[in-house]
């Protein structure tokens, strides 16, 4: 099971770099971004799974028994801290994005090469 | 004591507080801003102090009141203490130099540089690896939010690029802290450091992902569009602080990981390093814009870091000296230089000439270029020195190279740069508004540079003996700049007759350094008295004067090689100013600088293999080298004759000297170039004869030398420019010094000791006068001067004698040098290069006759009717040298003759004395005696024309009818205009400047190749994400893919 | 083309790095390293219920104060960015007539959802959940507000004013931790409580509320600011 999200979670890694890489409109470009950004948060919670266990929440189960049953909270909490990272780029990049739509009227990436050499 | 901690509680207290702020109140937020800035930079300077003076221990900062691993900690150590106090320094100074641009953007834009320099701070302070990707994180998109400082429409493009690249980059990060988390079950650094995952496949993949991404943030070549348009888009106030701060941050992020991986690893930070410094030099060369320049400069200095962190397993204990000495350099000078583009304010490299206008600035900026490129005093010679140093004890000659190769491209772009300030016109559209806090921030750089540079030099082995007691004097001097000429040349000659009788003292049983030291200072008394009849102040030239004869006198004092290479350097700073003083000197100081910079490297090249021989420090090292030998010995001489100027790096000097100011003509060509003779004859006398590649060596050189007479002499009979005639002809005559000592037997050392003294005063003389004689006819060439000898009858004679020195015609010194010098090859057998030599000689006598012949001679001309002779403070000096040359021609002995007894240490004694007759296998001469005959008969001549005179009919120069029509070029009318074309015919094949196409053709290919590979950078930021992950997957393949 | 078949090569490649990671990767049959200390200890050191929390905001409390730091920068720049001159009068642009279904709806579920996001931060250490999800769900509301009225202003003081109190009081808690309890962000300097009730965890709930409202202001500022630069200038 947890092979078949690691995979999946490297697939979207891929995916959003294809975008990243191979797109030519900006808004496409920042989507590929949060693609790239999903699949690396899969990895990362996978990578904490444990064979069999529940959430790191201990309502019904008791601390004592917090060991034997339930997944390592460590990369949970890294994720939480990556997603919200992610979500300020994003946002990040989506304003420069419009700028600089307003300021060329296009998305298009060929067209942003004022600086160069 | 305030807690690290405060540091970011303070900050990012302030950063929120700021937020409640109106957004009309930016003075108030722009207080609070530096007042938090000037708050975290205090912190982190009283951990420094408190490390420095009280050595207190290294300080864990734990938080949430748990140990790690279980939480974040943080460290303040000596290090950090260090990196942080540079980092908050550049941030405050950054705030004060950026405050109106803050101002007039918002109180949101000081939040962002309040935020963005903490993250710095707990970058470096930080013990938790995604606790560091966190901050990371945040320096990378406050620096995307910062460019946009700038209100260029290009900043946008520049942020986004930097945003989409840095996003990837961390993106991957992630993956590798969660992989080593799973393989080591930790976060903290310390841990994951101690827990050898590279064992694992998953784990070496890991560390192989932390690593890419880590040495991705230090944006290396190629991979670094990204970067490099955020150098150029930003305002030049932030830029610096990516520079100074984000720079130092992540190489220590670099350093803090570096066990991670062990030692396998540490060969791809070197390469990657190596490729960054080269390639961003390279891009450096091809740069108009000054920001994007420094931008590369910065980056090819991050990858000459990164290259010395992958060299740390052999450069040991020292590593931490030379990567601080070397990033601090790079650190304050870059800083500076960004900020002096913002008051410059100009597009182009040609602008900065405005400099000019403010020469207090422009010293800044020359202090910031000689300190990027490891001139001292700064810190980064120091790291450099100890670098090259301890790479070749590791016999590590391939990092050497790439080094020394990497430092020369940089010379080339900064110093043209350098050249087009000095030298340029002063554009006019560009004002330079003085406004304190862009100003003061600059100065601090600069102080900053001095004061480490002076503190880091006792801890280089044989730094502790440097002597800056002269360096003293010349900044001394620099205060005084303000005074009139008189005065400044008065305190100069004072000094240094002061230093040369003191030095005297120390120089007793030395009679080598004696004779050299009564060249660099004697000569530098005579050539300065040249200057009383210069007027107004004459601003900057003491004090490069000066400084270029401290280093003279640093070579000769210098007991280690770190001393004398010190001094050298110091020389070639000072010289390199002197020589583009001149009109059109810009070029010829640049080729000047350039070879210059090259032949220094060979030099210590040369030192760090003398040095790795024996880990002997004094220059006696040069008596045992061991390692590769004959390399050594190559480089060294190489080195040296970059400033005799030989055959093959001699293109510089006829342009240098000739364009000159009249005094400084013969400063640099009678005096400085006995440095490298000096270089030289010390070299040999340490490499001594019998080695077999010294040998060879030896043999080489006396054919340099001998083709360099030839062509500097040939050089010089087809010049008809005056000064530069002269400037082959010391080409010619450093030619023969060279072959004369290259023959190593007392008899050929003998007549290089004569020719280097002849040359120094001849030269002198010469130059002096022929000089005075150029301002005051307002032209250097000679068709259009004539007929002097009765207006100028004491610069006639003068040069004269000299002329007669240099023909080595009887009685006066130069037939010494000939005789000792034929008799020398001749016991030698070198008959192939003595008959080349033979033949240059009667090409001497051409330029010679076209030299007197065309300047004194011949017909007055119309517009010279006037002319008077020549000032006297440039007469008395050339004067008091011919006393010099009468002296030494009348009674050779008394010189020679102590000068061959401290030779026959080294060598078989080859000529003996009876009275003041010398003796050689050969024959014998006698200088007083041929002195007396051909006096005597000299005298009963001119009595006998005195006598006769009455019946001598003079001719005016009108006394004649002129044909024809006044010719259209009037140099043909004149009688040595071209005088030697048939000569041309015959042999001027030989002066094809083969040499000059050369180096051109290698300057052009250099030009050439950056600009193809420069095409990488085609400003899509596409691209540059394709470069990025390009990098990844190559690095991948070749370090862990099996390829 | 050629470029694609470049694209499809490098990540061809960047996927033999991934597979190299696959194949070393066994699954984890028990809790090893840091998350069994967390699992042992947890409830008895932090008092948080959600083991997530009681690392996020304690443990790891440093990356967290970051995380706020990085919504707050984004919003900071976008607010520099966006920032219209001063003389530059905005006129309203054209919108279209919004449906009379999403203007109702949104005057009742507004209100539902700025609970929940509420209910979200404060049972943070209990349930899963937590300051950024909460602030998240209350941006949502904002969002939703803005699509039923574009033309809507968001008073950027109010949204600053609660951003800026909530970052200084999470600062001012985390040097509280110095002073009452054993280091910055310690949570340790209320009483740890009852486990599992909702006055539990010590300062857990607390700091909580305070990211919750900031990121939720945070969210709703750059939602905003956004919208409000949407109002172009003719040209």
């Amino acid at each position: 099971m947890e092979y078949i999200i690691l995979i999946s979670g490297f697939l979207l890694v891929l995916i959003g770099l294809w975008g990243i890489l191979s797109q030519k409109n900006l808004i496409k470009i920042i989507l590929g971004f949060t693609v790239f950004n999903t699949g690396i948060n899969i990895v990362m919670v996978t990578v904490g799974y444990v064979k069999g266990k529940t959430a790191p929440i201990l309502d019904v189960i008791s601390p004592e028994e917090a060991l034997t049953s339930i997944v390592d909270p460590v990369p949970q909490a890294l994720v939480l801290t990556a997603i919200v990272i992610g979500l300020g780029v994003t946002a990040l990049m989506l304003v420069y994005a419009l700028k600089l739509y307003q300021d060329k009227k296009t998305l298009d990436i060929n067209n942003f090469k004022d600086l160069k050499w | 004591m305030v807690a690290p901690i405060y540091i970011i509680a303070v900050a990012l207290g302030l950063a929120f507080l700021l937020g409640l702020l109106k957004s009309s109140s930016t003075n108030l937020g722009s207080l609070l801003m530096l007042a938090g800035l000037a708050f975290i930079a205090f912190v982190s300077g009283q951990w420094l102090y408190e490390f420095l003076i009280n050595g207190r221990a290294t300080e864990m900062i734990f938080t949430a009141g748990f140990k790690p691993p279980f939480s974040i900690n943080l460290r303040m150590g000596m290090q950090e203490a260090l990196l942080t106090t540079m980092i908050n320094a550049a941030g405050l100074l950054s705030g004060l130099y950026l405050i109106d641009t803050l101002k007039k953007t918002g109180i949101n834009s000081m939040t962002v540089l309040l935020v963005f320099v903490m993250s710095l701070n707990v970058i470096v302070m930080t013990r938790d690896i995604f606790n560091l990707f966190v901050f990371l994180e945040i320096s990378s998109i406050a620096t995307a939010g910062l460019v946009l400082l700038s209100s260029k429409g290009n900043a946008f493009q520049a942020g986004m690029k930097y945003l989409i690249a840095t996003g990837i980059i961390s993106g991957l990060f992630l993956i590798g802290i969660i992989f080593s988390y799973l393989y080591a079950g930790s976060l903290n650094i310390d841990e994951l450091n101690a827990a050898h995952i590279m064992d694992i496949k998953g784990g070496a993949i890991a560390i192989f992902i932390i690593y890419v991404s880590v040495i991705l943030e230090l944006k290396p070549f190629p991979a670094n569009g990204w970067g490099i348009d955020v150098y150029t888009a930003a305002k030049p106030g932030f830029s610096a602080l990516i520079s100074s701060g984000t720079a130092t941050a992540g190489l220590y992020v670099a350093y803090k990981l570096l066990p991670l991986g062990g030692e396998t690893w540490l060969p791809y930070f070197t390469i990657i390093g190596a490729i960054t410094f080269i390639g961003s030099n390279l891009m450096g060369t091809r740069q108009q814009n000054p920001n994007r320049l420094l931008g590369y400069s910065s980056i090819s200095q991050v990858g000459l870091l990164l290259m010395i962190l992958g060299l740390s397993n052999q450069l040991g204990d020292n590593t931490l000296f030379i990567a601080f000495s070397i990033l601090i350099s790079h650190y304050a000078a870059k800083a500076g230089l960004f900020w002096l583009s913002g008051i410059v304010k100009s597009q182009n490299l040609e602008g900065w000439a405005v400099l000019r206008k403010q020469p207090f600035m422009l010293f800044l900026f020359g202090t910031f270029i000689f300190a990027l490129i490891g001139f001292p005093p700064f810190p980064s010679f120091f790291g450099k020195w100890q670098l090259i140093m301890e790479l070749a004890t590791q016999e590590n000659y391939l990092w050497m190279t790439l080094i020394l190769t990497g430092s020369f491209i940089e010379a080339i772009y900064l110093f043209k740069w350098l050249g087009f300030a000095i030298k340029l016109d002063v554009p006019s559209n560009i004002v330079m508004k003085f406004e304190w806090n862009k100003y003061l921030p600059v100065y601090l750089m600069a102080l900053t540079l001095y004061v480490i540079g002076f503190y880091v030099s006792p801890m280089v082995e044989g730094g502790a003996f440097i002597n800056y007691i002269p360096l003293l004097f010349v900044l001394a001097l620099f205060a005084l700049d303000f005074l009139p000429v008189f005065v400044k040349n008065t305190i100069s000659i004072a000094g240094i007759i002061y230093y040369m009788v003191d030095l005297f003292s120390q120089l007793e049983n030395d009679l080598m350094r004696q004779i050299f030291a009564v060249i660099f200072l004697g000569g530098a008394v005579l050539t300065l008295m040249a200057g009383y009849n210069k007027k107004g102040t004459r601003a900057g030239f003491y004090p490069m004067a000066l400084m270029m004869f401290a280093g003279l006198t640093g070579i000769i004092e210098a007991n280690s090689m770190l001393e004398f290479f010190f001094s050298w350097e110091i020389m070639t700073a000072g010289s390199y100013f002197l020589i583009i003083r001149g009109k059109r000197s810009m070029p010829h100081g640049y080729s000047y600088m350039l070879f210059s910079i090259g032949g220094a490297y060979a030099l210590l090249f040369g030192f760090a293999l003398a040095y790795a021989s024996g880990l002997d420090t004094t220059i006696a090292a040069l008596g045992h080298i061991t390692q590769l030998t004959t390399l050594a010995y190559t480089l060294l001489a190489v080195g040296f004759m970059t400033k005799t100027a030989s055959l093959g790096l001699h293109i510089w000097l006829p342009g240098a000297h000739g364009e000159a100011e009249s005094d400084v003509s013969p400063m640099v060509s009678a005096i400085l170039l006995k440095a490298g003779v000096f270089g030289l004859m010390l070299l040999f006398l340490y490499m001594g004869t019998g080695t077999e590649g010294g040998d060879k060596l030896l043999y080489v050189l006396g054919w340099v030398g001998a083709l360099t007479t030839l062509v500097g002499n040939l050089g010089a009979v087809f010049q008809e420019d005056a000064k530069r005639l002269l400037a082959y002809s010391s080409i010619g005559q450093l030619g023969y010094i060279l072959f004369a000592v290259s023959i190593m037997t007392q008899l050929g050392w003998l007549a290089g000791f004569t020719y280097t003294i002849n040359h120094f005063m001849f030269k002198a003389i010469l130059f002096l006068v022929i000089g005075g004689i150029v301002v005051k006819l307002g032209t250097h060439n000679m068709y259009e001067m004539g007929g002097m000898i009765k207006k100028m009858p004491f610069s006639f004679i003068a040069v004269l004698i000299s002329i007669i020195v240099i023909g080595g015609i009887p009685p006066l010194s130069g037939f010494a040098g000939k005789w000792l010098f034929y008799h020398a090859i001749i016991q030698k057998g070198w008959y192939f290069q003595g008959a080349v030599i033979f033949f240059a000689g009667i090409i001497a006598f051409l330029y010679l006759f076209k030299l007197i012949h065309s300047v004194f001679l011949g017909q007055l001309k119309d517009n010279h009717r006037n002319m008077k002779e020549i000032s006297p403070w440039i007469l008395i000096p050339s004067y008091l040298l011919i006393i010099g040359i009468m002296i030494f021609s009348a009674f050779p002995q008394k010189i020679l003759q102590p000068i061959g007894e401290m030779l026959s240490v080294y060598f078989p004694e080859s000529l003996h004395w009876e009275g003041t007759k010398a003796y050689t296998s050969l024959g014998y001469w006698d200088g007083t005696t041929i002195m007396i005959v051909v006096m005597t008969a000299f005298i009963l001549l001119l009595g006998w024309l005195v006598l006769m005179s009455k019946k001598i009919k003079k001719v005016e120069q009108f006394n004649i009818v002129y044909a024809a029509e006044r010719p259209f070029r009037p140099e043909t009318t004149h009688v040595s205009y071209n005088i030697y074309a048939g000569y041309k015919k015959a042999v001027g094949f030989l002066v094809t400047p083969v040499v000059e196409i050369f180096w051109d053709s290698m300057s052009a290919l250099l030009f050439d190749f950056a600009g193809w590979l420069r095409r990488i950078y085609s400003g899509n930021m596409q691209n540059y994400a394709l470069h990025v992950v390009l990098f990844i997957v190559v690095f991948y393949l070749i370090a862990l893919g099996g390829l | 083309m050629i470029k694609k078949l470049l694209i499809v090569g490098l990540l061809t490649g960047l996927a033999f790095m991934f597979y190299g990671l696959l194949i070393s990767y066994n699954g984890n049959e028990t809790l090893t390293g840091l998350g069994s200390y967390y699992a042992q200890n947890g409830a008895r050191e932090v008092g948080a219920a959600n083991l997530v929390s009681a690392i996020v905001v304690t443990y790891r409390g440093l990356d967290t104060l970051g995380e706020v730091t990085i919504l707050f920068l984004a919003a900071a720049i976008i607010g520099f960015v966006l920032k219209l001159k001063k003389d530059e009068v905005v006129e309203a642009r054209p919108v279209r007539e919004t449906s009379e279904l999403l203007t109702s709806a949104s005057q009742v579920i507004v209100p539902v959802i700025f609970l929940v996001g509420v209910y979200i931060f404060i049972n943070g250490h209990l349930t899963p959940g937590g300051g950024f999800q909460g602030g998240a769900v209350i941006a949502s509301g904002v969002l939703l507000m803005l699509l039923a009225n574009p033309t809507m202003h968001i008073s950027h003081n109010i949204v600053a004013t609660i951003e800026s109190i909530s970052g200084i009081a999470f600062v001012a808690i985390g040097i509280l931790g110095i002073v009452l309890a054993g280091g910055f962000l310690d949570n340790r300097l209320l009483p740890l409580g009852e486990f599992g009730t909702l006055l539990s965890a010590g300062a857990i709930p607390l700091i909580y509320i305070f990211i919750g409202l900031k990121v939720g202001a945070e969210l709703s500022n750059i939602i905003g600011t956004i919208s409000y630069n949407q109002n172009e200038k003719p040209n």
